[in-house]
């Protein structure tokens, strides 16, 4: 098919022809062209259905305003649906397709909802679909999502990757049209580093679509050259295809960069990337929207923004139509008519809504001062208008201008309200701006090229000032102010057919006069009662003219009406581009333990704890269930010796004269008088006097020790303890540095444990029971002379100990631990193991010290001490949490030992009714004993201390699993502790 | 002679590949060690780094290259530095205190961290993917330290010259951190 609406080449490189199809029918465009511009160029004016009434539509606009001509675009996985053809780039091999039709576009069988828009006005399913009641859940619900929604997604994963960036700039300009091109030339020529970014594929805004000149060039030759020289200097970086979506904080600025959008294929490169841009100062120089004129069926195909069609005329030499007529109420509109006519193209009429001189002459066409457009026929495609007067014109494209909307947007994402300038019928920024940002041009409610030029020159100087650099002594560009009177003139009264304001969302100005009578009358009402301004345009077009129609309706003024509030994004981002790298494995980074590799090797199944891997449990070959694993692990543990690493217990280096005070106020228990060469168990506190965190500390010389915290506590627990040193006592010499990487930890664990580690360490090293008792620590040296460090300590409640290498033997080490404890029968147990045994051993651990809990509770208030200070002493005096009758931490076993306990189980006495008065404290920890042979628990119970031996009442009722206990010593195993000292 | 030895291993077994003409490799002839000034000791410690390193202490943001052992003194916090001396041995601890005596609580972060090195023109437009600090030679000129978070990992960036740097991650994070630089590096390739 020829392009028959071809004129001229406008920008576009007409010696390269690119392929592409709409609805499987292939057409031609050139490089340069949208898809848009190409399916017009091809006379394709009908592109899509409206959302509600299944009305056809054409292209509406030439920009990122679009709010109709939505297609999907590509096949399969890569589809992507409601993206508009306004801004998408021609390339060859591009597959689009029209939606929001059943059968062909052309013969849309929804198209039936047009008949019934009576009833299907603005807040119609709210009143609707009120009965039958249970009608709602099974019919009118699934009907109402299935008829939601415009295109359709492919339902499988975006093949396409995503990445984020970080940049960094004296001055961002955002937009390159005259004012930002003028702006960045200026900033840049001082030598400051600017970006330049603009949601287009070529830099110049307007000047390509107008026929203005500047400096006696054409203004696109103009911007093109200004392009060139930005792009030669090396402190200016101009981003193409670049949406700035947000004004964040502190001068960052969200941009959108559409890297291969424009591509038949991203080539395994990501498809976009989300910057965020750090300025010190930024030009908003966004332009701004023409907005529509409302009057009778006014949404056919052919149906145009005025500067849209000047846009397609002047920059891609494409006509919209062979007859054209200019519906407008400002001077803007009457440049369509001239540039077209200067091109050739047949202007059938103007019609202007002001009784005025006419502003301009068009020969051949039809002038109507103070005439105004009642209706509009054509099926797929509008043919005719009929005028105020009752006269009918022939056309195939209606170009309507109701004047200039600044795109205030990003001058309100701080919550900042844009103040009405009756002179140009237009909100303009107002009030307290982000900070750091300047507003040159359109966007700031300058309307004519020679204001737009030299704001955008002298804001530049002023940005360049603030930065602290002399601007450049360069000339602000020159240009003509050509004519731009407007007036406020948003829809017209005649004739009983519906006049659309929001194309996007089939919201009509009968919608919102019903809005107003029933009472939805505040901006955010209406928008949320009509949806007028949802969805992808987010109301470019419609919003002002639905306000003023509002403002008539409550006879208030349009400011006195406002705006609904502006929210990131400027425009549409996909979800893949704010999610970036971050999928799948990769949603976050992954610590692994010097033991990992080898770990792979055993088949071990692992878990993640914060952001580490730790191997659960190693699965022998004919193991079944977890369980099977977890017993086995435990009872040979017990029985011989396990290793596990534990090498992600936080550790903290703690050097310094004061190293021991320090640690004596941020444990509640002493640590003053802590021998070297010895370990101690510590309980941190918070100010609140509840638990924070426990672990153990080795003294290792006399201004030297070392503290482990629990794995998920290691980063608070550094942090609070470089805010004690730092903030609360800065008087005190003590460093601290985290050591965690930094050492490979095992815990050996069993009656064989010593035997084992006697094969590994030097022949001089002495750990025998009278040389290396239970709580020692030593530096010592293994395998023929690696430094290790060794404690005495158990967390399983057997004679164990934690060996400690520098990282870069980490591996080597649990190889030497397995093959020296061949002999032993040794396994590696996980951490389902290690939790096991530390419930029969009866220790807290993270479901304990849950936030609630203070030293008491926990059966360590005698271990708090009473004649020292130190962090939460005093809030811990506080009742109840040294109350005698408050809750202790005990174990629970079950009376009948078939059954498994639960945790989250709340006690109530024996007898008693399971509420909350009866309440008597929760199960805390359960686990399945493998050396008793039944389920046992830990968990808080009032006085618990005084009632071993009672039954109580697990209640559980949430899972109808209630069941008697009885309360026990919470050390199930070894309650003397002979087998950690032997 | 011991039943067993140990051999040691570095983080990324001395990864190193290259993208056209920018190279990122594993560092793995370097000890580093964290050396802390004792409350009121900063005369002696200055003394002491001048006399065995021939160099000042580094200001904030700042690392010196010393002639002595190739090191690189890094500021990294009030009162706190790190020194990465061109040795490869597990007592780098005992090294240092001979030269510094006890002017300094030392503490070796040698298996602490993985070290990177990124070097060639594409370095500046890989790290802008990844890194938020704003590596220009005005603000951070060669020589220049910066701890940051790329990734959600903490890492220590340092300007070794123009379009070099040294990055540090910590040594669990150490596949994820390198995945995230090939990660950057492949997607900015032509």
């Amino acid at each position: 098919m020829s392009q028959i609406n071809r004129i001229s080449s406008g920008l576009i490189d007409q010696s390269k022809t690119l392929n592409f199809t709409f609805n499987g029918k292939s057409f031609q465009g050139h490089p340069g062209d949208t898809l848009a511009s190409a399916l017009l160029a091809n006379g394709q004016t009908l592109v899509g259905r409206s959302f509600k009434y299944h009305r056809p539509r054409g292209i509406f606009s030439a920009g990122s305003e679009e709010p109709n001509a939505l297609v999907e675009l590509r096949r399969g996985a890569l589809q992507e649906p409601n993206t508009r053809a306004t801004v998408t780039e021609l390339f060859d091999g591009l597959e689009s397709f029209s939606q929001n039709h059943r059968g062909s576009l052309e013969r849309d069988l929804m198209a039936v909802n047009d008949l019934f828009s009576v009833f299907l006005t603005a807040g119609f399913y709210y009143k609707t679909f009120m009965w039958p009641k249970s009608f709602w859940e099974k019919f009118y619900e699934p009907m109402i999502r299935h008829s939601a929604g415009l295109g359709r997604l492919s339902m499988q994963e975006d093949p396409d990757t995503y990445d984020k960036g970080f940049l960094h700039c004296d001055i961002l300009i955002i937009g390159a049209g005259p004012a930002g091109l003028s702006a960045a030339l200026t900033a840049a020529r001082s030598g400051v580093r600017v970006i330049l970014a603009d949601e287009d594929f070529l830099l110049g805004g307007r000047l390509n679509a107008e026929t203005f000149n500047i400096n006696e060039q054409a203004g696109s030759e103009w911007a093109n050259a200004g392009v060139a020289e930005l792009a030669s200097m090396n402190n200016v970086r101009l981003m193409t295809r670049t949406t700035v979506i947000g004004a964040f904080d502190h001068g960052i600025y969200g941009a959108l960069e559409r890297k291969t959008d424009h591509l038949d294929s991203s080539n395994g490169k990501p498809r976009q990337v989300l910057w965020r841009i750090y300025s010190r100062r930024a030009i908003l120089c966004a332009g701004a929207t023409e907005r529509p004129i409302a009057f009778g069926n006014n949404d056919r195909p052919g149906v145009m923004l005025a500067s849209a069609v000047r846009s397609y005329t002047n920059r891609w030499g494409v006509t919209p139509g062979k007859k054209v007529a200019v519906f407008t109420n400002n001077d803007d509109g009457w440049r369509t008519a001239t540039d077209l006519a200067a091109r050739g193209v047949e202007i059938s009429a103007v019609i202007d809504s002001r009784r005025i001189d006419p502003p301009a002459h068009v020969s051949g066409a039809e002038i109507h001062m103070g005439g105004q457009v009642t209706d509009t026929s054509g099926r797929h495609a509008i043919q005719s208008l009929k005028l105020s007067n009752g006269k009918t014109i022939q056309i195939d494209c209606l170009a309507v201008s109701g004047g200039w909307s600044p795109n205030v947007h990003l001058t309100c994402h701080h919550r900042g309200r844009p103040q009405w300038r009756d002179d140009i019928a237009a909100f303009v920024p107002g009030g307290e701006l982000p900070p750091g940002m300047f507003v040159a041009g359109a966007a700031g409610g300058s309307l004519s090229l020679g204001d737009i030029l030299s704001e955008g020159h002298s804001l530049a100087q002023q940005a360049v000032k603030a930065v602290g650099k002399p601007p450049a002594s360069d000339d602000a560009p020159r240009a003509d102010n050509e004519l731009s009177n407007t007036s406020a003139f948003w829809h017209v009264n005649h004739g009983r057919h519906r006049a659309w304001l929001d194309l996007q969302n089939d919201v009509t100005v009968k919608d919102v006069k019903l809005a107003h009578q029933e009472g939805f009358r505040s901006v955010e009402h209406l928008k949320r009662y009509t949806t007028l301004g949802m969805a992808t345009d987010q109301g470019k077009t419609s919003n002002i003219p639905a306000l003023a129609i509002m403002a008539e309706c409550t006879g208030k003024t349009i400011p006195e009406t406002g705006t609904t509030i502006f929210r990131p994004p400027y425009t549409p981002v996909a979800m893949g581009a704010l999610a970036g790298r971050a999928r799948g494995s990769d949603f976050r980074p992954r610590r692994l333990t010097p033991s990992h590799q080898w770990a792979e090797e055993q088949g071990a199944v692992f878990v993640e704890v914060g952001m580490w891997m730790r191997a659960q449990w190693f699965p022998q070959a004919g193991e079944t269930h977890w369980r099977e694993t977890v017993d086995r692990e435990v009872l040979q543990t017990r029985e011989s010796v396990g290793i596990c690493d534990v090498t992600t217990l936080g550790k903290i280096d703690i050097q310094g004269r004061d190293a021991a005070t320090f640690l004596n106020r941020v444990y509640c228990n002493a640590f003053a008088k802590l021998a070297v060469n010895k370990v101690r168990y510590g309980l941190m506190l918070r100010e609140d006097g509840i638990a924070m965190d426990d672990g153990t500390t080795a003294r290792l010389s006399e201004t030297h020790f070392i503290m482990t915290t629990t794995t998920a506590n290691a980063v608070g627990v550094f942090r609070h303890l470089e805010f004690c040193r730092q903030c609360l006592w800065p008087e005190l010499d003590v460093h601290l540095i985290s050591a965690t990487e930094q050492y490979a930890q095992y815990a050996v664990a069993g009656p064989n444990s010593r035997k084992l580690l006697q094969k590994i360490v030097d022949p001089e090293v002495d750990i025998s029971n009278e040389a290396f008792p239970y709580m020692a620590c030593g530096d010592i040296t293994i395998c023929g002379g690696v430094p290790a460090r060794i404690y005495r300590i158990s967390f399983s409640g057997e004679m164990a100990y934690e060996i400690s290498v520098a990282t870069r033997y980490g591996d080597a080490l649990i190889r030497a631990l397995m093959s020296a404890g061949e002999a032993f029968n040794a396994i590696p147990y996980g951490t389902e193991a290690l939790g096991v045994m530390r419930v029969e051993k009866g220790h807290a651990a993270g479901n304990e010290l849950n936030g609630q809990t203070g030293a008491h509770h926990l059966g360590m208030g005698r271990m708090a001490s009473q004649k020292k200070d130190y962090i939460g002493n005093t809030l811990a005096r506080r009742e109840a949490l040294c109350d005698d009758n408050g809750v202790r931490l005990v174990g629970f076993k079950p009376v009948d030992k078939t059954r498994s306990l639960a945790a989250g189980a709340h006690f109530i006495r024996e007898g008693h009714t399971a509420t909350t008065e009866n309440d008597e404290g929760w199960m805390s920890s359960v686990a399945y004993s493998p050396t008793l042979g039944y389920s046992i628990g830990l968990g808080f119970i009032k006085d618990g201390q005084n009632r071993l031996g009672e039954i109580v009442n697990a209640a559980d009722p949430l899972r109808n699993a209630d069941q008697l206990v009885e309360i026990v010593s919470p050390h199930f195993v070894d309650p003397e502790g002979e087998k950690l000292r032997g | 002679m011991a039943d067993y030895t140990l051999t040691a291993q570095s983080p990324l077994g001395g990864f190193c590949r290259t993208f056209a003409d920018t190279e990122l490799s594993e560092v793995t002839d370097r000890a580093i060690i964290s050396m802390a000034i004792p409350e009121g000791g900063e005369t002696a410690f200055a003394e002491r780094i001048s006399s065995a390193y021939s160099c000042e202490i580094p200001k904030p943001g700042q690392s010196l290259q010393s002639s002595a052992d190739d090191a690189r003194l890094v500021w990294m916090q009030r009162d706190q530095f790190f020194l990465l001396p061109k040795y490869t041995d597990h007592n780098v601890t005992s090294a240092v205190h001979e030269k510094l005596g006890d002017t300094a609580y030392l503490s070796d972060q040698s298996d602490s961290w993985v070290l990177l090195r990124l070097s060639g023109p594409q370095s500046m437009a890989a790290l802008e993917r990844i890194c938020p600090i704003d590596l220009y030679s005005e603000s951070f000129p060669v020589n220049a330290v910066s701890r940051t978070v790329m990734e959600h990992m903490a890492a220590v960036v340092i300007k070794e010259g123009e379009n070099s740097f040294i990055l540090m991650g910590l040594r669990s994070y150490a596949h994820s951190f390198l995945h995230a630089l090939e990660t950057s590096l492949t997607n900015i390739a032509a």
